[in-house]
């Protein structure tokens, strides 16, 4: 019972900024599950780890809302693999979360150093 | 489709999972680690498979009605290996179920269901006294100055015979004004009713058949509109036939069938002549209290106005819903209350059974709950199961109902209006399914919460229980079965109470001697016999044929009937008393019979003579009193050779020459009043007498040889209402019948279950106390200490469930004072009687698990988990 409530916890605060993470790794190119999750850690410096728990159902969940579409190929090693796309909605989505996210950031950031704002010109 | 589509999108998750955690190995093992190592770390770094599946269902949605489909697959399978259980349990639920079904029907078809009119919540009664009919001239008076109504308009009910190609036969017709059908708001199926002014005379030979009769008489043919009927000798025009489902007047009146316009042109002025009922239709926005203030207002103007007619007469308006239905409704209610009662006893029992079925599946519970499906996810589950039980109960409740529908109509009193209409439509059937699934939640919550709400830890261990927790459930069960006993304590004393209330009902010497005597009613109507001697001529005929017939020891007839037929009273005078005013002026029931009728009926003849075919018009005046008349007006004296006036015979005296016993009158419950018994060649010879005869044969044969006779004088008079004077006594009192039977059947049903469900507990106790058992035994105690214990401990839940279940009888059996003869809600001998066979049940219940109990084998019990 206690992991359940974990994964959901977790897919609740950091749904919208997941999502972001997931769509901005797709916007250079379309890529399967392992690869973004690879890739999110990579990114990050190693500091963010997605665990399958939370992306894949952000993942199915994304799809369901059209920004993401997904098909399914055949790797180099002949492996079935389900690999997913951004698409121009969710291009859009993207940019507007993106922007979102700096405004955000930089409130956060101003509010907790009010000292350095007032210090400023 | 979506099944389908479901698998396939599962099976590509399951590929697409996989794929993850083949690429995590590859890399993993790229990076140096050995496979195994490899393996075992990308499955401990994915985490829970299925969990992250199940989270990822989730986001396709739906996800409730797959869960919902996975339980009622999980509930079914678990029903099919567990079939015992599953059997008992739907079929005690199919008993409370199907049993509240069945009432319900009736309670629905008695009580609930709409009159059969245009929003007939606005209609009402306008009566003296609530029932008492009224005079035309104030009728008129009231149509004239009401101002609440939209319509009103009186009925009155005349009998007659119908006559024509067919057999002739006895009709009971409402006169209703013209505007009757515009109060009721209903049109006919087939031409029209009654247009305004066909109530004035000239106009009024026009009738409106009901639906029923114009299949009778008329086939159903379309052609009927424009026929004509003879009624009484004159001929009357259809103009309409009314819808199957219409009837009126729905109390008083029920059996009409026609319906002609009433033609009050000659009683504009009657004040006196009480025989109108009056319905009418309130106007909108006017409520009943208004309309109430205005009539009193208007009664109280013609009460001044005529002072001799109206003085101390009320007036009361009446919602025709609660004339129909409210003598009814109390009796109904206690019998939806007693088989309630039953349901209860039966969830009991079922919550019990599947508390102990939950209890072995604790561990299994523990396991799903610790692997990550949510509290409510297994509660739900388990609430699933029961829903399956339960709707599975009701169903097969459902078919109990049906298969004993057909008999509740057709036992059910002709007291209950409508009670014969009674079936199982949308309404009862939407009643059965809301009663299924509120049971099942019923029982099934308590449980699914109790064995989720458990420390994991204790439940995954070895032990199947802790003690503690083993205890609380006991004092559950312990709990339900004490309740179980005080409800069928209640519902027993109920049962115990109506029966021997029935007994001293029916015990009751009618005064009269029911066995072998047939009876059957003769009504005359036509120019034939327009005069006294042309009607007296008949039945002296008539009684004088029967008489010579085989297999007959005597005849005789009556103008009504005693307990079968209608109770006229009549002013008389004592002679030699002065003459006491108006209001205390002796009145007795007005019976006229021809010769032989009390040796026919059976009835006694306490002192003088029964009356001879010497007593007529020629001879001196004659009479027959009862004993209440006798005690009443001669206390003390010998009532012999007093004389007697009459009303409405002048002057005319008659001499008593016989004292009978006291005979059942109206209803079988009251006291008999004062009679009076007129000789048939003295008195006003009554249009309709029922005959008695009192024979040695089959009273099938009679039957049919009385009409033989009557047709044989005259083939144009109808027969009606042949009955054996015992099948008269059992209807008249075929509304306490009804009441206790329906009671008395669900006690017996709430006994056997209350039984099930101790012997259920008990069972479980032993089980539960089987290492305790077993160390006694070993210790030395023998087996009889062990029966001792186990039984003392049943008999100790037994009495506790009694004192409660007294308790709660004395509390309530109150309400059935209304129901019950001469017996007090609080008779010691049913309580007593009652609680010593509950506790008898009781004991014979325990005694098969405890015999089990030292039947246990020391050495395996010790072993016992």
């Amino acid at each position: 019972m206690p992991k359940a409530t974990r994964y959901r916890n977790r897919i609740e605060l950091l749904q919208g900024t997941l999502d972001l993470l997931i769509l901005q790794t797709l916007q250079w190119g379309a890529q399967h599950g392992y690869g973004i999750s690879q890739a999110i850690s990579t990114n990050s410096g190693e500091v963010l780890r997605v665990d399958t728990g939370s992306l894949y159902p952000a993942l199915h969940r994304l799809e369901r809302q059209a920004w993401v579409s997904s098909e399914w190929k055949v790797s180099e090693n002949n492996q079935r693999v389900k690999v997913y796309r951004l698409t121009a909605e969710g291009k859009k989505h993207l940019a507007s979360e993106r922007s979102r996210w700096e405004q955000l950031s930089e409130a956060i950031a101003r509010a907790l150093n009010p000292r350095a704002e007032e210090g400023e010109a | 489709m979506r099944h389908g589509g479901w698998r396939r999108r599962d099976e590509e998750l399951e590929e697409e999972l996989r794929g993850h955690l083949r690429m995590a190995v590859r890399e993993r093992v790229e990076r140096g680690e050995t496979p195994e190592e490899a393996e075992a770390a990308a499955l401990r770094e994915f985490g829970n498979v299925g969990l992250v599946k199940e989270v990822t269902r989730e986001m396709w949605g739906w996800v409730w009605l797959r869960q919902f489909g996975q339980d009622l697959r999980y509930g079914l399978r678990m029903m099919r290996r567990g079939p015992g259980f599953a059997a008992v349990a739907v079929l005690t639920l199919a008993l409370g179920i199907g049993a509240n079904t069945a009432i319900f029907s009736v309670v629905n078809a008695v009580l609930l269901r709409p009159l059969p009119y245009r929003d007939p919540a606005r209609l009402v009664t306008v009566l003296h006294d609530g029932w008492k009919p009224v005079a035309p001239a104030n009728f008129l008076d009231w149509r004239e100055q009401s101002s609440s109504f939209e319509s009103i308009a009186a009925a009155q009910l005349w009998s007659l015979t119908l006559t024509g190609r067919e057999r002739p036969e006895q009709l009971e017709v409402l006169q209703t004004s013209a505007e009757m059908f515009r109060v009721l708001g209903v049109d006919a199926a087939l031409g029209r009713t009654f247009v305004a002014g066909e109530d004035q005379p000239g106009r009024e030979h026009v009738v409106v058949l009901s639906h029923g009769f114009w299949q009778r008489r008329f086939g159903g043919g379309t052609d009927a509109v424009g026929r004509q009927v003879m009624l009484d000798g004159e001929p009357y025009t259809v103009v309409g036939v009314m819808p199957p489902d219409f009837q009126f007047a729905p109390f008083w009146a029920t059996h009409a069938e026609a319906w002609v316009p009433l033609n009050l042109s000659r009683r504009v002025s009657d004040r006196r002549g009480q025989s109108l009922r009056v319905f009418a239709r309130l106007k909108p926005g006017v409520t009943l209290g208004q309309a109430q203030a205005e009539m009193e207002k208007i009664n109280r103007q013609l009460a001044e106005q005529h002072p001799r007619e109206n003085e101390g007469l009320t007036v009361s308006v009446d919602p025709l819903h609660e004339k129909v239905v409210g003598k009814s409704r109390p009796a109904l209610l206690i019998i939806l209350g007693a088989v309630g009662f039953v349901l209860l006893i039966a969830c009991a029992n079922v919550a019990n059974l599947s508390m102990s079925k939950s209890a072995l599946r604790r561990r299994e519970l523990a396991v799903r709950i610790a692997l990550g499906a949510g509290r409510w996810r297994v509660v739900r589950q388990l609430l699933t199961e029961s829903l399956v039980l339960s709707l599975a109960g009701g169903a097969a409740g459902l078919l109990l109902a049906s298969w004993s529908n057909t008999a509740l109509a057709s036992l059910g009193p002709d007291t209950l209006p409508r009670v014969r209409t009674a079936s199982l439509d949308a309404s009862v059937l939407l009643f059965t399914l809301g009663l299924s699934v509120f049971v099942g939640l019923l029982f099934g919550l308590a449980p699914a919460l109790h064995s989720t709400k458990t420390d994991l830890i204790e439940s995954l261990k070895s032990r199947a229980q802790g003690a503690s927790r083993g205890r609380r459930h006991e004092r559950v069960r312990q709990l339900l079965v004490v309740v179980e006993v005080a409800v069928s304590l209640v519902l027993l004393v109920g049962g115990g109470l109506m029966m021997r209330s029935f007994l001293r009902l029916t015990s009751i010497d009618p005064g009269f001697d029911p066995r072998g005597v047939t009876t059957a009613t003769v009504p005359l109507s036509g120019p034939r016999y327009a005069t006294d001697e042309q009607r007296a001529a008949f039945f002296q005929r008539l009684t004088t044929q029967l008489g010579s017939l085989p297999g007959v020891k005597s005849v005789s007839a009556i103008n009504h009937l005693p307990l079968g037929g209608d109770v006229w009273t009549l002013g008389f005078t004592v002679e030699g008393r002065p003459a006491p005013p108006d209001a205390e002026r002796p009145a007795a029931v007005y019976r006229v019979v021809r010769p032989d009728y009390f040796r026919t009926m059976g009835g006694a003849l306490l002192q003088g003579r029964d009356f001879t075919e010497r007593d007529d018009a020629t001879s001196p005046g004659v009479i027959v009193v009862n004993e209440a008349l006798a005690r009443r007006q001669w206390p003390g004296e010998e009532p012999l050779g007093k004389r007697i006036t009459v009303n409405g015979e002048g002057s005319k005296s008659r001499e008593v020459i016989g004292v009978v016993k006291d005979v059942k009158q109206g209803e079988w419950a009251s006291e008999p009043q004062p009679e009076m018994y007129l000789p048939h060649l003295q008195a006003a010879s009554p249009r309709s007498m029922t005959l008695v005869v009192r024979t040695s044969v089959d009273s099938s044969e009679i039957g049919s040889a009385l009409r033989r006779e009557v047709w044989a004088i005259d083939s144009d008079l109808p027969v009606s209402r042949v009955a054996s004077m015992e099948e008269v006594v059992a209807e008249s009192v075929g509304q306490q019948r009804f009441n206790t039977l329906l009671i008395g059947l669900f006690a017996g049903v709430a006994l056997i279950l209350a039984a099930v469900g101790v012997y259920g507990v008990m069972s479980h106790a032993v089980a539960q106390r089987t290492h305790e058992i077993g160390v006694r035994l070993a210790l030395g105690a023998r087996g009889r200490d062990v029966l001792g214990m186990i039984i003392r401990q049943g008999l100790a839940l037994t009495l506790t469930g009694l004192a409660v279940g007294l308790a709660v009888a004395l509390a309530l059996v109150r309400v059935m004072n209304s129901l019950l003869y001469k017996v007090s809600a609080t008779d010691p001998l049913i309580y007593g009687g009652v609680a010593a066979a509950l506790t008898l049940s009781a004991l014979l219940a325990c005694y098969i698990p405890a015999r089990r109990a030292t039947k246990v084998d020391p050495m395996v019990a010790l072993r016992h988990d």
